[in-house]
């Protein structure tokens, strides 16, 4: 049985339907209780689990992910909320310092099977920290997962994969297409395995790997350039640490030429690590020198610069071409 | 005593007994057996004779950096002994009294601080997290641990230290804030040495006493004479008692003293006084209950000695099955990220041995 | 122009509201600004203000009733001149989000195929190669998914690379010289150290591809084969003779016959009685490739530089068939209209540098082959017969280079005592042709 979802009604099926399952798993968060989230991802829930289960915290982030830390060390399964992921940082210190590092600190006698949810990245002309995409800074730290899904099939499965998963994830949700369609997801439980990504389109002339909200963009992209011969391979990470680095490898022995589109600033962003992993494994197959497009390394401008900042599809397949041209 | 009536505001110490042994009031002694009150001197100066070694070796480049205890014995024995089992110990990083209450084999205390992280591995039935270096932020972690003891419907209760300087940390605050508005069962024991390295308390808050926080978080607040054991068994024991029974969590700040440095790295004598210390050591809490002991009658110098000569024997044989023994297996740096070790640790585990057995 | 206004999301991250009362009636005339109703809604009961002036046309919810954020719920009719709103598309959910805007729509996408057994992927059968070896690759015009590399883990290197330019597939031939393409510099040649020239009165010309190919190629005949060169003079006034008789008959097939195939006819025979003369040497293997394919390369003076175009077969070609088909290559070679087969394969070679004047040369051998010949200009000269006069008679300078690895200078003296016989006398050559 199915039914047609957006990304923030399949998160709130994902945490539904593992709630009914497992009782250990509470949430919360600011505004996430009796409003059921300021985007509504958990809306219904407390109506439905309960107040003990499902509640509004005091607004201090540190503290919504310090004590989520104690809970997951006293048995239970916290699905935390940041309101947005820019607005984690207050937490980074309890995220780095412990969520991180609690199994390998204690050798194994304490480990965290938590999430921690947060709505990200720009593009809906929004106030200044709300448009963050800094995924690159939590992928870098060892012991972390970090997961950003593109659809709601996605979305669903990996939530309840990172539910059940006994180590933290972060679960970074494209809050530009929050809405922005729907797809059909099957009512009951099912896990998407976090650590693969997924090849949304095969081709033979480039490789192009991106996650998120980038993927809709890249699709677009898509077109245009294969009204011009260019056959592209799209890669959808889906899970950005640990990196399913063997999907974009072969796909580029086969390809010998990669693009890969994030929002985030350029600099130090995801896309380098991708390009050194191909450089490590694929150098002899290149055909062209791998690329990068993504943001500029500037701060994300507030909405009347905003349309600047993320790659339009024009610009991304100008870069797929630039590439495949080479 | 009760814990309601104690008015932080008025900024005097709950005690039971004076710096000499003598008993303030009777009624507040608690109903201890003398093997529980010879288990409270022995545990103390079990502390007091592992920091010394420990700082001895550090001396000798046999240890690592280490926080010495000295002068805060009462304070962390005496809070710790009124723990159930099934209790939570969330420490900072200075609390050895504690520890050694709550059952952390030494061998485990004395590897942390000579640098393996298997010295963190607590075992099985031991509720203890491991040292905690960010300042204040395991008060998080309590109260997180409160408050699915209150989810579970389990009468657990956390035990949980900070030092004068983390209360002006964020992390403070937002703990006690939501643990009170969670009713978690936690109490929080601030001890106050008076020094956060070298800054003095009163240069930490404008507050009197770091007791009277509490109000602002309406939960009790007490201050207790740090190096009174006795007084800091019976404070704490009402306030785990509260926890338990549902009525939400304490802060107990234990007025006490550093007598030594803030770490093996630490030189005291840039900041403070000689004749500071001196005074301070005059209230030396083991010194106090050893009075107290002689004048009940249970201890006397030959079984004092005995104690000390044991127990100056097990640390040295501890730490001789650890020293030049405990350096950290390749693998175990890399095992303990994730339940499965992911392809590309696996991938640079195998380089580096690789590199190590001479290979290309 | 009616406009609609649609219930907004006033901030608080409502979706819905219910009218508590209306404050002006269908027909009132309004200002921007006015308040049009009370909202009431979960957080706030607020008032609704107009954003335009004009006339209130429909209200389009009663007292009591619930709206939802994005319904029209009440119209108005406003100037011409103002702007109409730009109508969203029907919103079914909230677009709550506290911020921003998040754009909802009920478009539905694809659904997944995450189940379904995706087939193995297709991978084309890649080479391993550095940028540069492909670069190379390119430049030279090699297709470098076809080369054999002899590199680690079977990479394509340079040297694969350059010595594809001269890979003969000779499958048809039935003999294996796969081992060419593993043949390897023996020697390295020392890098120099930068030049300067300390005067300005110098241009600098950078090479072009060919010219560096052509460099590359010369440096690594030289410093790979010790050549050694022996030099003859043919007498071939008989064969000067022959030609002129047909010369003319030829001229009307519009074929020029020269006496290049008179030669290569020649050196054909030569080759079959001497066969290291047609061979490569594979000093990696330790082994002499001979070849009994006879696909001779002539070396042609274009525009660009040294090509080398290759009859193929030569051995099977009369002396007519062999003069068009000279004609046609070195035609071809310099229009530039030749391609890369055509300048591929040649088992030995011949350059004419007697074309353009040249009279005794020590030519390069035209690696992978084991032996050149080089052709003086025909020259008038006195020579002693066997009668011992003293007689003018066309001369033909040789000189022959060749490996002398594996040739030694016995052979090379026979080689050109072959060609001196066949030369000297056409009817030994027709004999023998």
């Amino acid at each position: 049985m199915t039914n047609t979802l957006n990304i923030v009604q399949a998160v709130n099926q994902a945490l539904m339907n593992e709630m009914d399952i497992d009782n250990t798993i509470v949430v919360y968060g600011e505004d996430v209780g009796v409003e059921g989230g300021v985007f509504r991802a958990t809306i219904d829930l407390q109506k439905k689990y309960g107040v003990e289960r499902v509640f509004d915290s005091p607004l201090a982030e540190s503290a919504i992910v310090g004590t989520a830390v104690g809970m997951a060390i006293n048995g239970l399964k916290p699905v935390v909320e940041m309101q947005f992921s820019g607005f984690s940082y207050p937490a980074f210190n309890q995220i780095i310092n412990h969520v991180a590092r609690m199994r390998t600190r204690s050798r194994g006698r304490y480990n965290l099977p938590m999430v921690i949810r947060a709505p990200y990245g720009g593009g809906i002309r929004a106030l200044e920290h709300h448009s963050e995409s800094t995924e690159a800074l939590y992928a870098h730290i060892p012991g972390l997962k970090v997961v950003i899904p593109s659809t709601p099939y996605d979305a669903k499965g990996l939530l309840i994969a990172a539910i059940r998963d006994p180590d933290p994830v972060l679960f970074w949700e494209p809050k530009r297409i929050y809405r922005a369609f729907k797809q059909e997801v099957p009512e009951g439980v099912y896990e998407i395995p976090i650590g693969k990504a997924k090849t949304l389109e095969e081709g033979t002339d480039i490789t192009v790997v991106t996650w998120g909200a980038m993927v809709w963009d890249v699709q677009k992209a898509a077109q245009i350039v294969k009204d011009k011969g260019i056959k592209p391979e799209i890669i959808d990470l889906r899970t950005i640490s640990p990196m399913d680095r063997e999907s974009f490898v072969e796909s580029v022995k086969k390809t010998g030429r990669i693009l890969v589109v994030h929002e985030a600033p350029k600099t130090l962003g995801v896309g380098a690590e991708i390009i050194s992993i191909i450089n490590e494994k694929a150098f002899l197959y290149l055909e062209a020198p791998p690329t990068r497009l993504t943001g500029f390394d500037t701060t994300f401008p507030l909405p009347r610069g905003e349309h600047h900042y993320i790659p339009s599809p024009e610009r991304i397949a100008k870069a797929m071409v630039d590439v495949v041209k080479y | 005593m009760r814990l309601e009536d104690y008015n932080p505001l008025e900024n005097t110490q709950y005690s039971i007994l004076d710096p000499s042994g003598n008993i303030l009031k009777e009624e507040d002694v608690p109903n201890l057996t003398d093997e529980e009150l010879l288990y409270l001197y022995k545990t103390m100066l079990f502390t007091r004779t592992i920091d010394e070694k420990s700082l001895s070796w550090q001396r000798q480049g046999r240890m690592l950096t280490y926080a010495p205890n000295t002068g805060q014995e009462a304070a962390q024995v005496g809070s710790a002994y009124p723990m159930e089992k099934g209790d939570w110990l969330v420490p900072a990083f200075r609390e050895l009294g504690a520890w050694l209450v709550r059952g952390i084999p030494l061998k485990n205390i004395l590897l942390y601080w000579y640098g393996n992280e298997w010295g963190s591995y607590m075992p099985e039935d031991v509720n203890v997290l491991p040292v905690s270096i960010p300042i204040a932020s395991q008060l998080q972690h309590a109260t997180g641990i409160g408050m699915a003891n209150n989810i579970k419907g389990e009468k657990n209760v956390v035990l949980t230290y900070v030092g004068d300087g983390g209360t002006s940390h964020g992390d403070f605050h937002e703990a006690l804030n939501f643990a009170a508005v969670f009713k978690a069962p936690v109490v929080f024991i601030i001890q106050n040495n008076q020094y956060a390295i070298s800054t003095r308390r009163v240069i930490q808050t404008a507050s009197k006493t770091l007791a009277q926080k509490a109000i602002a978080y309406e939960m009790p607040g007490i201050q207790v004479d740090g190096n009174d054991i006795l007084a800091m068994y019976v404070a704490t024991k009402e306030a785990i008692d509260r926890a338990r029974k549902d009525e939400g969590p304490t802060l107990i700040e234990a007025f006490t003293y550093r007598l030594a440095a803030h770490t093996t790295s630490d030189d005291p004598t840039k900041y403070r006084e000689n004749n500071e210390v001196e005074e301070w050591k005059l209230k030396d809490p083991i010194l106090r209950f050893k009075l107290y002991l002689q004048n009940k009658g249970i201890l006397n110098e030959e079984l004092d000695e005995k104690m000390k000569s044991e127990l100056e024997q097990e640390v040295l044989s501890t730490f001789a099955a650890i020293e030049d023994k405990s350096d950290t297996e390749i693998e175990d740096i890399f095992k303990y990220h994730f339940e499965v070790m992911p392809s590309q640790l696996e991938e640079q585990l195998k380089e580096y041995k690789s590199f190590l057995e001479g290979g290309k | 122009m009616k406009f609609e206004f649609r219930f907004p999301d006033i901030g608080e991250g409502i979706h819905e509201g219910v009218i508590m009362k209306w404050l002006v009636d269908e027909g009132d005339i309004i200002n921007e600004g006015d308040s049009l109703a009370e909202v009431e809604t979960d957080k706030v009961t607020t008032e609704i203000p107009s954003p335009k002036s004009g006339k209130v046309l429909e209200l389009k919810a009663s007292k009591g009733e619930k709206i939802n954020v994005g319904q029209v719920f009440i119209t108005i009719e406003i100037s011409d001149t103002e702007e109409s709103t730009i109508t969203k598309e029907v919103v079914e959910e909230e677009t709550a989000g506290v911020v921003g805007e998040v754009i909802a729509s009920s478009m539905v996408i694809p659904s997944s195929t995450e189940n379904i057994v995706v087939q193995p992927k297709a991978t084309k059968n890649k080479v391993l190669a550095t940028p540069v070896a492909r670069k190379l690759a390119k430049d030279l015009g090699v297709d470098i998914n076809t080369i054999k590399g002899t590199g680690p883990n079977g990479r394509v290197m340079k040297e694969d690379i350059y010595n594809a330019g001269k890979n003969t597939n000779t499958t048809e031939e039935g003999v294996n010289v796969k081992s060419e393409s593993q043949q390897t510099y023996a020697y390295k040649v020392p890098v120099s150290e930068p030049i300067v020239v300390a005067d300005e009165r110098i241009e600098k010309i950078p090479l072009t591809r060919i010219r560096k190919t052509i460099a590359d190629r010369m440096t690594q005949s030289r410093f790979s084969i010790p050549h050694t060169t022996a030099m003859d003079e043919i007498e071939i006034s008989k064969l000067v003779e022959f030609r002129k008789r047909y010369k003319d008959t030829l001229k009307e097939e519009d074929i020029n016959l020269t006496y290049i195939p008179f030669i290569i006819k020649a050196v054909i025979i030569a080759l079959k009685k001497l066969p290291e003369f047609n061979s490569s040497l594979d000093m990696e293997k330790e082994e002499l490739i001979l070849k009994y394919f006879y696909h001779i390369g002539i070396a042609t003076d274009t525009q660009r530089g040294l090509m080398v175009p290759v009859l193929r077969d030569a051995d099977k070609l009369s002396v007519v068939e062999l003069a068009k088909a000279v004609q046609d290559i070195s035609m071809k070679a310099k229009e530039n209209t030749i391609e890369l087969s055509e300048l591929k394969g040649s088992s030995f070679t011949i350059t004419n540098y007697g074309s353009i004047g040249g009279y005794y040369g020590i030519p390069i051998i035209n690696y992978p082959e084991s032996a050149v010949l080089g052709l003086g200009r025909i020259v008038k000269k006195p020579i002693v017969n066997d009668e011992d006069d003293v007689v003018v008679a066309h001369v033909l300078p040789i000189s022959l280079s060749y490996d002398h690895r594996i040739i030694d200078g016995a052979s090379g003296v026979k080689f050109i005592n072959i060609l001196k016989e066949l030369l000297t006398d056409p009817d030994k050559l027709l004999l023998r042709a």
